[in-house]
């Protein structure tokens, strides 16, 4: 009797083990392709925004920049904004690379001359010409690019870049 | 009640308008798979007579979910799910396959009818109460039900890879960053990638066609087991409670009625209706009026109205003006009321979460025997507010959409 | 600046001055609004409950349901002379110049508006001289109550097209945008609801006056009932308030800014904190008649209870001024040396966020849990009517009243808002009396010289 027991107990246990295992080998790749965006590497490279001599003082100016995506495989770029912002200090000008991107959802902010401010068409988010977050529900000023100019002509990298 | 006569009546039923061969071949057939129990056990059972017409709502949210993967599995014969080719192959439809186009604008109204017809569901079975006990796991499968729908509504919308769908799409994914802790994870999780890109249209079709389907599926499988394990409540208009019956009377109408009803019955009284009715023909008839009434509708406007499609997806543009998918204008709405920093997870997450939760503890939360609308205000008088609120949000959305 | 405004002066002044002018149409359309918005919600009341009456074979609520129409009909009699009144003397005489304008832009509003008007007067005295006689077909009676309802709220939608143009008007000519301009909605769904819930408490303060001078038992249970049925619509229309009125506040704040500015932190803000006093009165009372009522059943209720010390906890922090000035250099801060009317004091509104928030939100949640436990109770069949007291009654009478000055002073405050414009940005009040043809610069000036911000829904 005991010995029959044991044997009906080996056997629920192997049910139960052999079922963990198939369920095991059949989740962990699939978790890890899941999961793997999460741990790829993105490069940052440098981008050409474009020659930036024409960009009046204060008036936030919108370049179109292709920016390279290659998210798994190749794809086109994809095109994106970067606004231009120029701004006096003392007497030098400023030149600030400000992404379009509303930081409360990610909708695409444009300038509006008559607010003169940022605004967000998806849930009235304002920033102001410097992109600091003024009013609505954006959270945080929007992104400013990392920068670099060779000449007249803007490159920038990060965050809406990956490759 | 005799169960002979009436079997054969259904064989003659179901092979009256063929001839004689293919009666032998039923026959055949079903000495071996027993189809005649099966339709049998389907087709002859008791519900309530009173109220019926509200009782169709059911059956008119399966059959639309059925247009639903019908329509749906005939997309995929021209859909290519590729944020350089799904537009292209949308647009293709649209001009070059007219028929083509009709079953895409009936996926959309039928999405579009089958929240309306579940949101009529729901109410009818809060209304009559048909959420107690023992029911109260078809109101639960239905709440997880609803939830599915409503993300095969919102996954849907993420497919056609225009302009509408693109920004559906950043706005959906993005609402996962910020989930406390592990918002960035999730978000790239979806996103494939910290941008909305290739990945993110492979990941959601795939959501979209498999994942919650599958899901769906089984618990609708469950959702009627369940009802046809106790049976059809109805509402409150079958159920006399009549204290002058005897236990005799009461016995003789649990007999009277065939199964499902005298499982778990929850409270005596209550559990037959007084008035019973044959499902079929006459509950499935009704079914089948308002299905067809609702398919036409979705035929229709699918005919007249279609599916629209707008400009390709394009991440640089200053003049498109998102607008969330109608039924998700009321939390949109929050997005707007709940602004910055901690107030955005309270808006996005707590309060639709909670909503959810209470709407799932519902039959945990009114446990009387009472029926009747008037003796349970506890809940209606809440879930109005609540119905009232969310119209009034929607209606803010519209507002602010218009006058932007 | 549209054309339309041009409009030939000789049209224009009668010798009356403008405060006389204002003050004469201001104190007819806020008598006239009660009468209006006690129509509206009067007829929803008695089509629901001739409905009820039917369905539930109940001699009560259709005998509610008569004696809501009977007293609509008198009403309208005397509302509707105020509104004939209004646009043949005063509208075509004083403001002929804003009148004419308002034709012209709204021309087919306003035709709707006076076609409902008739509608009403022959469905309404239908219903009045034909009570029993289409009692003999009751389905057709609720059915023509449901005209009236249908026919009282075009007619609410139109005229709230005017009144939300003149908050927020379209610089150019496009109907659309004009009629569905941003406050329209939130305007009409306050109107709305403000409506049944001012019929609610009128309900209650019939119904309290009743219960004191009821002589017989008959007459003190119906008098307790019916005061029962206008504090629950009272109370659950009024806690909707505070989510709509936000709202609605918003929407003025995104688009005729000065308004806004004027209501919560300049001059009006003192006549809006004592809306603020209102509101807190009318949910106290409520909230107390709902809570003793039970209480005089014989049953008591803890949740009632605590809605009750909530609802004055709410009170006290909505209804207070936020700069309680001490010191001096407190009182100077808050402007509080100077007389309100030279500007003083002119921040009592200053911390909306977050003390008065919280008390709108405490309004909004406890007013709904208690009338759903006062609904439970009687659902219970807990309540015998007819037991009500005399400090109940009174709690009702002081619901209506304060429900009808809140009325009376919410349609002050809308009126004022705009000033020193008529139709904001786009017409100046002074401009009936005195023309001066209106120039691209005149009412930006003037909007500037009032501490306007313009930059939203300038022309
Ligand atoms: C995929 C969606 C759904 C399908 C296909 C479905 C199908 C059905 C059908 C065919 C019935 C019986 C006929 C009827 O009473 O109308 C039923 C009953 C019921 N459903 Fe659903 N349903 C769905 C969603 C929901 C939802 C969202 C809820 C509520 C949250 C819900 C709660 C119930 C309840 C409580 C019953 C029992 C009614 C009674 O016995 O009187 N269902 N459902
Ligand atoms: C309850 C079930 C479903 C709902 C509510 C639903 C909803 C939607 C919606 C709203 C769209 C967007 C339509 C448009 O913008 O034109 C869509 C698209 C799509 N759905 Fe579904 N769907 C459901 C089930 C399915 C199933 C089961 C499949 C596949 C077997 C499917 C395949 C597709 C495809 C391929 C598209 C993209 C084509 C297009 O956008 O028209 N759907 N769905
Ligand atoms: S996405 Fe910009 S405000 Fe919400």
């Amino acid at each position: 009797m005991a010995r029959r027991m044991s044997r009906r107990r080996f056997m629920v246990l192997a049910t139960n083990v052999a079922g963990a295992g198939i369920t095991l080998l059949i989740a962990a790749p699939i978790v890890g392709e899941v999961l793997q965006p999460i741990f790829t590497r993105r490069a940052h490279p440098w981008v050409r925004v474009g020659d930036i001599t024409q960009v009046p003082v204060g008036l936030p100016t919108a370049y179109v920049v292709q920016m390279p995506t290659t998210q798994a495989w190749k794809v086109p770029p994809v095109a994106r904004i970067v606004y231009v912002v120029k701004l006096n200090v003392g007497s030098a000008v400023q030149v600030l690379p400000l992404s379009n991107v509303c930081t409360h959802m990610q909708c695409d902010v444009h300038w509006d001359q008559n607010l003169q401010q940022f605004l967000c068409p998806c849930h009235g988010g304002l920033y102001s010409i410097t992109g600091v977050n003024v009013g609505g529900p954006p959270p945080r000023p929007l992104f400013r690019y990392r920068h670099k100019l060779v000449g007249e002509t803007l490159y920038v990298r990060d965050q809406l870049t990956e490759a | 009640m005799s169960v002979e006569p009436r079997r054969s009546k259904l064989v003659a039923r179901l092979t009256h308008p063929v001839a004689r061969p293919l009666a032998s071949v039923y026959r055949w057939v079903d000495e071996r798979m027993g189809i005649s129990d099966l339709v049998y056990k389907a087709l002859y059972e008791a519900v309530p007579r009173r109220g019926a017409w509200t009782y169709t709502l059911g059956s008119v949210t399966l059959i639309i979910i059925a247009l639903q993967i019908v329509t749906g599995m005939f997309l995929l014969w021209s859909y290519v799910p590729s944020t350089t080719e799904a537009w292209l192959s949308l647009n293709y439809l649209a001009h070059h396959n007219e028929f083509g186009a009709i079953v895409r604008g009936m996926h959309l109204w039928g999405a579009y009818v089958l929240l309306l017809v579940i949101g009529l569901h729901m109410v009818r079975t809060f209304v009559s109460g048909s959420y107690k006990k023992p029911r109260e796991l078809n109101w639960i499968t239905g709440v997880i039900l609803f939830l599915l729908v409503l993300a095969l509504g919102i996954t849907g919308a993420m497919l056609p890879w225009d302009q509408a769908a693109f920004w559906t799409t950043v706005v959906t994914t993005h609402v996962l960053s910020y989930v406390p802790l592990l918002g960035h994870w999730l978000q790239e999780v979806w996103r494939g990638g910290n941008q909305v890109g290739p990945v993110t249209l492979t990941r959601t079709f795939a959501i979209h066609i498999w994942l919650l389907p599958a899901l769906l599926v089984p618990l609708i499988g469950l959702h009627i087991y369940l009802l046809r394990r106790h049976g059809e409540h109805g509402s409150w208009v079958n159920y006399r409670n009549d204290p002058e019956e005897s236990e005799r009377e009461r016995a003789d109408r649990v007999l009277r009625a065939e199964p499902p009803y005298p499982a778990v019955p929850s409270d005596p009284a209550y559990s037959v209706p007084d008035d019973l009715d044959e499902f079929f023909p006459s509950q499935v008839g009704k079914d089948a009026i308002v299905s067809f009434v609702a398919v036409l509708i979705i035929f229709v406007m699918a005919v007249v109205v279609g599916s629209p499609l707008e400009a390709p997806a394009n991440a640089a543009s200053l003049t498109y003006v998102p607008t969330p998918e109608w039924f998700f204008l009321p939390l949109d709405q929050l997005l707007v009321q709940f602004p910055q920093a901690w107030m955005i997870p309270v808006g996005v997450f707590i309060i639709p979460g909670l909503a959810s939760t209470l709407l799932i503890m519902v039959p945990f939360l009114d446990r009387s025997p009472d029926r009747e609308p008037w003796k349970r205000p506890q809940l209606m008088v809440p879930a109005l507010f609540t119905l009232l609120f969310l119209i009034f949000e929607a209606l803010l959305g519209v507002n602010r959409l218009f006058n932007l | 600046m549209p054309a339309v405004l041009s409009i030939a002066p000789h049209l224009v002044p009668v010798g009356v001055s403008t405060a006389v002018a204002t003050a004469l149409v201001g104190l007819l359309m806020l008598t006239h609004i009660q009468f209006a918005a006690f129509q509206q919600g009067g007829a929803m009341l008695a089509a629901l409950f001739d409905f009820l009456g039917m369905v539930r074979r109940d001699e009560r609520q259709t005998r509610f349901a008569r004696g809501m129409l009977k007293t609509m009909a008198l009403a309208f009699t005397i509302g509707s002379a105020l509104a004939i009144f209004a646009v043949m003397i005063l509208f075509t005489g004083l403001w002929s110049h804003f009148w004419v304008k308002l034709l012209r832009i709204l021309f087919w509003p306003l035709v709707v508006e006076a076609g409902a008007f008739v509608l009403e007067i022959i469905a309404l005295y239908t219903l009045y001289v034909g009570w029993d006689r289409l009692g003999r077909v009751r389905p057709l009676r609720v059915g023509l109550e449901l005209v009236l309802v249908i026919d009282l709220f075009v007619q609410m939608l139109m005229i709230n097209f005017v009144a939300s143009y003149m908050l927020t008007p379209r610089p150019a000519f496009d109907l659309p945008l004009i009629l569905l301009n941003p406050t329209l909605l939130p305007l009409e769904v306050h109107r709305l609801i403000g409506n049944v819930a001012f019929a609610g408490a009128l309900v209650a303060l019939v119904a309290g006056w009743r219960m004191l001078r009821a002589r017989t038992p008959a007459q003190r249970a119906y008098a307790d009932w019916m005061g029962a049925i206008g504090a629950v619509t009272a109370i659950s229309f009024t806690a909707l308030q505070p989510l709509v009125g936000w709202e609605y506040a918003k929407e003025v704040q995104l688009h005729a800014y000065a308004s806004w500015y004027d209501m919560m932190l300049g001059g009006l803000s003192v006549a809006f904190l004592f809306q603020m006093f209102l509101l807190g009165l009318i949910l106290t009372a409520g909230i107390f008649f709902f809570w003793r009522r039970v209480r005089t059943s014989g049953f008591r209720s803890p949740t009632l209870a605590l809605c009750a010390v909530l609802s004055l906890g709410a009170w006290l922090l909505g209804a207070t001024p936020s700069s309680l000035a001490w010191t001096y250099e407190q009182v100077f801060a808050a402007n509080a040396n100077v007389p309100i009317w030279n500007g003083g004091l002119l921040i009592p509104f200053g911390q909306m966020i977050p003390w008065k928030l919280t008390a709108l939100v405490a309004f909004t949640f406890v007013s709904i849990t208690a009338v759903t436990v006062f609904l439970r109770e009687v659902s219970r069949g807990h309540l015998r009517w007819g037991e009500a007291r005399r400090s109940q009654a009174v709690a009702l009478i002081t619901m209506g009243v304060a429900v009808s000055l809140i009325m009376a002073l919410m349609g002050f405050i809308r009126e004022n808002a705009r000033g020193p414009f008529l139709i904001t940005n786009q017409m100046l009040i002074n401009q009936q009396q005195n023309f001066v043809p209106p120039s691209s610069a005149g009412p930006a000036q003037a909007g500037a010289a009032a501490g306007a911000n313009l930059v939203l829904g300038g022309p």
